[in-house]
């Protein structure tokens, strides 16, 4: 009788993963850029029947790619899949996981609140060995690997946080054409581009949108900024220290990339709309310039998911193209890039989280995103041909040939510093308070976490 | 559907219940002690020193549970630290004190008490008085009520709106700014301007407080007696005196409930904040400043209780006050 | 006596005035939303919404077809196509920097032994002496008039969103009970408070306005916590709990207030009839309160209605649970920013507090003046 009844327990999961596949966005099998294998390789039916819920912020378009990749779990194990997402994700996830029902795993936009609640004991430490697994098939493994390692209650360092989906920061939008007609070059090195600011702004013309405006996260472009100047101005292990606190924020060399990145902003003929109105500009708005005739700008700095805020019909390759965001050329310093993702943890014990996770390791989950869009990934055996368009697998290459890689440092800060006392100052910086008072006004609060 | 005859199951049985609740209890007390007989005396004393709880019950039970339990968690929460596990004892407080943004957010919050609160009633009042007699009259009241009836992301999205900016060479989308450049000024950034800026928020709790102020204190205007009013126009009183001398006095409780009502607002104003500036360019408000501590970046749920008993201290003036008002009534 | 009726139209006047002025300052920001909810994304962008009437001016750039599309003329490799749809130009370019150089019908070089002309219906010709190569086409800027424009489409983008029919279900069952169950309780409540003598009465009155600056935000850990302790968990059952002691301070502080003005008459002659305190709170009490009843249900529904927090919280978030608020906010993508789908979608999420207003408003009305003609 029970054979009986796991048969046909078996028999349901194979009709209802039937019925599943007919919803899959890639027919598996069909196109051989997609390791199918991998796929294949998932298909038991040990948790049949049972479920997860799966809670993140993505909304709207994001959620429907996040399902699409999702669908192939469910496809492939007959587990159900439960995910819900919300724009105030962080605020709730505290709140579920305080108040004892929180959703079996978490996706963390940051790694800042994943860490705090894996001091708290309210995430659960992944299976052994996915640090390796991260440090082996992930390029720049090692930074990858750290992203996701924190403190537990017991005072260790465990993996708790498995990155999936990557933003590369160290980008610089323009207009092909508007280049064109000026007779602009694209800069290979930093002094390249302040001279090419400089010339701009000489023609009578505006070099730059910035826009810092964000809602409630006021200022996080502007962190972008200087973590990308820091990394020119300095060393990789000097950045490192800069994030752990161990160089102060009012350091000098810290001050000096705030000041270089007000190079740019602080003055009134680079950016558009004078150099005071930038934090009020929002960062969603801020690239519609470079869509303007006459162009209310020829320059614009932001992380690879900013395609999204063009206006509609605008073409990635013809009418608008990026670089990478150059170093000096004589401060022998490599090519870091800036880089952020997203990360995945468990705050359940739920015994089916693993298979989840067995998933994200498998090259497919990644290459049924890379095919769609707004999806980069650092996963080596990740087939780089399956990417949707061409200009994601130019970030891609970005993302991949890093000589330095390094993440978004006000990820990493504590979060009432990186996502708190650095937004605002940089809120300050821009409306005209000195680099000094505001790198110390920053530290002080830091001083206070400890 | 369902889900529906569940909703009204469950609007049935409440109201079931509650109706059970208090004709039940109170027709038990009328037997138990009844208002009759050789004891009337000594029973109607007793039934009238139960029957008032029989009545307030399920309100205390109710408040109790949702209310003051959290109070009381949120007074245990401020004394600990981040995770609740280690008392602290007043440290979260001596943070408070020393925080510049801490002091920034109060003195604001004082700001709004003094400037929403007064004119939302008086524009409230002005309304519900100058509409009374008009013949299209409903219709503004519905208009001015309107914003009532938006979300506060709807609001603050409005609102944005109103207050976009553009560089001084674009077309200006904002309203305000269209028309600051008409008068022939520069465009400005509404909602970085230190210290104004507070008051382009405000203006928008006053917006949709009004609506508020003024349904309350129309009904009460609708509520003096019409021999009260036809005496003293007989008597020769000009519409202001009429308004100043005769109304205002006698509809004066309300206009104290509708005050106390958008000051209290006011206290826990949050989302207007919130979604136009997030307390910065020195726009901070407690409510705001309290969620930071609570859900944002690393989480200090113990600082942001402290924060939250800060507010709830502040409104204790106003509990005196109603405390001697409702003596007054008694006696 | 003429004089008393010239003051007195003098005075009408002002009061008109005044409540114009008031009317269209408080209605301005809301229309300007509601004209911006008819327009599509660019043209929010590009113009205010007080300009929607008028035709604007817009440039914008269009491409010339690539080399795949020359055709032979004798010596000359020709290009020619046409821009605009419909609609005439004023005039065009072929730099970003200066879009609006040359006149319709203006013969321009482009390059070396290239020409292009440009006519004021859009038809272009370019010319040249070279075979043209490479596909992408150049890139022409055309200064057009764009007439009026006003789209539904940002309407039908909420109104079809997936889910919409269930969010709406959800949020009638969410907000129904909230608002019937907190006017029950409180009703009576505010009785006691108002006419009962007993001690502790200001107390508690006092209590009950210290109740009200509650911040909604500290209840939020310790109430799911609490519920999920005695398996409540994250249900309807939660949140019309949460909901009803949410509202329930200002339901029993507006309502007692209200109850005091009662005339004291009336209530000390039914007591001395004999009426019991039941009887009196039944046939008495609960009619004359029928404004204040209906003012707060308004309020209490709208509140409900326009909340996300607590349902989030308390309801969850999965896609059957969604209120509408939530499928709205969805529609705004995670990372917002679409003003045209917020104009659209914050009207349809006022229109059914406005329906209930207005139809309500009948009631209060009718009530307000029963209370008038026996109160005093």
């Amino acid at each position: 009788m029970k054979k009986l009844l796991t048969l046909s327990c078996a028999v349901c999961a194979l009709s209802g993963s039937v019925a599943l596949s007919q919803d899959l966005v890639f027919e598996p099998g069909d196109d051989d850029r997609f390791d199918w294998d991998s796929y294949n390789a998932l298909k038991s039916d040990e948790f049949a029947g049972q479920s997860i819920r799966v809670f993140g912020p993505w909304l709207g378009q994001d959620r429907v790619l996040v399902e699409s990749v999702i669908d192939y779990f469910e496809a492939a194990t007959g587990i159900t899949v439960d995910y819900s997402g919300s724009d105030s994700f962080e605020q709730q996830v505290v709140i579920d996981a305080e108040a004892g029902s929180p959703p079996d795993i978490g996706v963390f936009p940051q790694p800042g609140l994943a860490a705090e609640l894996a001091r708290k004991g309210q995430l659960k430490p992944l299976a052994e060995g996915t640090e390796h697994w991260i440090v082996d098939n992930y390029a720049a493994g090692e930074s990858w690997a750290q992203y996701g390692n924190y403190l537990g209650p017991d005072g260790e360092t465990h993996q708790y946080g498995f990155p999936f989906k990557a933003d590369v920061k160290s980008l610089v939008w323009y207009v092909p054409e508007n280049f064109e007609d000026a007779g602009y070059e694209v800069p290979e090195t930093m002094e390249d581009l302040k001279t090419l600011t400089e010339q701009i702004a000489e023609d009578g013309e505006t070099p730059w949108c910035i826009g810092l405006g964000s809602g409630g996260a006021t200022g996080w472009p502007a962190t972008d900024w200087v973590e990308d100047m820091m990394l020119r101005n300095n060393s990789p292990e000097d950045y490192d220290a800069w994030v752990k606190n161990e160089l102060p924020f009012d350091d000098p060399k810290v001050i000096a990339a705030i000041e270089d990145y007000g190079w740019f902003s602080r003055q009134d003929d680079f950016v558009s709309g004078g150099a005071q109105a930038i934090a009020s500009i929002d960062f969603r708005d801020s690239p519609k310039g470079l869509f303007d005739f006459p162009p209310q700008c020829y320059l614009h700095k932001q992380a690879s998911f900013i395609p999204s805020f063009f206006p509609d019909g605008v073409e990635i390759g013809t009418d608008v193209d990026f670089f990478y965001l150059p170093a000096y050329a004589d401060k022998d310093l490599g090519q870091p890039v800036l880089g952020a993702g997203t990360i995945f943890a468990q705050l359940t014990d739920n015994p089916v989280n693993a298979a989840f996770f067995e998933f994200l390791e498998s090259p497919i989950a990644h290459e049924v995103w890379m095919a769609q869009r707004g999806f980069l990934t650092p996963y080596t055996k990740a087939n780089a041909d399956v990417y949707g368009d061409p200009t994601l697998k130019k970030m891609g290459d970005i993302l991949t040939s890093a000589t330095t890689f390094r993440f978004d440092g006000s990820d990493l800060m504590p979060g009432s510093i990186g996502a708190g006392a650095f937004w605002t100052g940089m809120v300050d910086y821009a409306s005209g308070k000195s680099a000094r008072d505001v790198a110390q006004q920053i530290q002080q609060q830091w001083n206070t976490l400890k | 559907m369902e889900q529906f005859i569940y909703a009204a199951g469950t609007i049935l049985v409440g109201v079931f219940a509650c109706v059970t609740w208090f004709w039940g209890s109170n027709f038990i007390l009328d037997s138990m002690y009844p208002a009759r007989g050789a004891h009337a005396g000594r029973n109607i004393k007793r039934a009238n020193l139960i029957r008032p709880w029989l009545f307030l019950g399920p309100a205390l039970l109710i408040l109790g549970t949702y209310l003051v339990y959290p109070v009381a968690d949120s007074i245990w929460r401020s004394l600990h630290d981040a995770d609740g596990a280690e008392w602290v004892g007043m440290a979260n407080y001596r943070w408070l004190a020393s925080d510049p943004k801490f002091r920034e957010s109060i003195l604001n919050n004082l700001m709004w008490l003094v400037v929403v609160p007064s004119l939302s009633t008086f524009f409230g009042l002005l309304v519900a008085q100058i509409t009374d007699r008009l013949r299209w009259g409903s219709f503004a009241k519905s208009m001015i009520f309107m914003p009532m009836a938006i979300s506060f992301v709807g609001a603050g999205v409005i609102w944005k709106f109103v207050y976009d900016y553009r560089g001084a060479d674009q077309e200006q989308i904002g309203l305000l700014n269209a028309l600051w450049t008409g008068m022939g000024f520069d465009p400005q950034t509404w909602l970085t301007l230190p210290f104004w800026n507070n008051f382009f928020l405000m203006a928008v709790l006053i917006w949709i407080q009004t609506g508020f102020a003024m349904v309350i204190l129309s009904a009460a205007l609708r509520g003096i007696s019409e021999e009260t009013i036809e005496a003293a126009i007989l008597d020769g009183a000009n519409p202001w005196q009429l308004f100043f001398r005769i109304k205002v006095p006698q509809i004066w409780g309300t206009i104290a409930v509708v005050w106390t009502t958008i000051t209290i607002v006011v206290l826990k104003v949050f989302d207007i904040v919130f979604v136009m500036t997030n307390g910065q360019w020195g726009t901070q408000v407690l409510a705001n400043f309290m969620y930071d501590w609570m859900f944002r970046g690393s989480p200090d749920y113990g600082r942001g209780s402290a924060i939250a008993l800060v507010i709830m201290i502040l409104v204790l003036p106003i509990m005196i006050w109603n405390i001697r008002n409702a003596r007054r009534e008694m006696n | 006596m003429d004089n008393i009726a010239g003051t007195r139209a003098r005075l009408t006047w002002a009061v008109n005035l005044t409540a114009i002025c008031l009317v269209v300052l408080w209605t301005i920001p809301t229309f300007g939303l509601l004209v911006s909810s008819f327009r599509n994304a660019d043209q929010i962008a590009s113009s205010g919404w007080w300009d929607a009437l008028f035709a604007t001016q817009s440039v914008d750039y269009k491409r010339a077809e690539g080399a795949d599309a020359q055709v032979r003329e004798g010596d000359t490799y020709v290009i020619a196509g046409d821009l605009l749809q419909d609609g005439k130009l004023s005039s065009w370019g072929i730099s970003s920097r200066a879009p609006a150089a040359y006149q319709p019908g203006e013969v321009v070089d482009v390059d070396e032994g290239q020409q292009l002309t440009v006519q004021e219906d859009g038809s272009y010709r370019i010319t040249s002496s070279n075979r043209f190569e490479g596909r992408r086409g150049m890139r022409i800027f055309l200064t057009t008039s764009v007439p009026p424009d006003f789209t539904l489409e940002n309407y039908d983008r909420v109104v079809t969103a997936e889910g919409l029919g269930r969010a709406f279900l959800n949020t009638m069952t969410v907000t129904i009970p909230a608002t019937v169950i907190p006017i029950l309780v409180a009703a009576f409540a505010a009785y006691a408070l108002a006419w009962m003598q007993f001690p502790g009465r200001a107390i508690l009155v006092a209590c009950v306005v210290g109740l009200l600056v509650v911040p909604l935000q500290v209840s939020l850990i310790p109430l799911l916590k609490l519920h999920n302790a005695i398996g409540l968990g994250k249900g309807y059952m939660g949140i019309w709990l949460a909901h009803t002691a949410f509202g329930l301070p200002l339901a029993i502080y507006l309502l007692r207030n209200y109850m005091v003005g009662l005339p004291k008459e009336v209530i000390e002659s039914a007591r001395v009839d004999g009426a019991t305190e039941f009887q009196i709170f039944r046939r008495i009490i609960l009619p004359l309160s029928f404004p204040a009843l209906a003012s707060f249900a308004i309020f209490q529904f709208l509140w409900v209605w326009n909340d996300l927090l607590v349902a989030t919280v308390f309801l969850g978030n999965s896609q059957d649970q969604l209120v509408m608020t939530g499928v709205l906010r969805e529609l705004l993508g995670s990372r917002g920013g679409d003003w045209e789908i917020l104009a659209a979608s914050a009207f349809i999420s006022i229109s059914v507090p406005l329906i209930v207003f207005f139809a309500m408003q009948k009631y209060l009305v009718r009530g307000l003046l029963a209370g008038s003609v026996k109160g005093g």
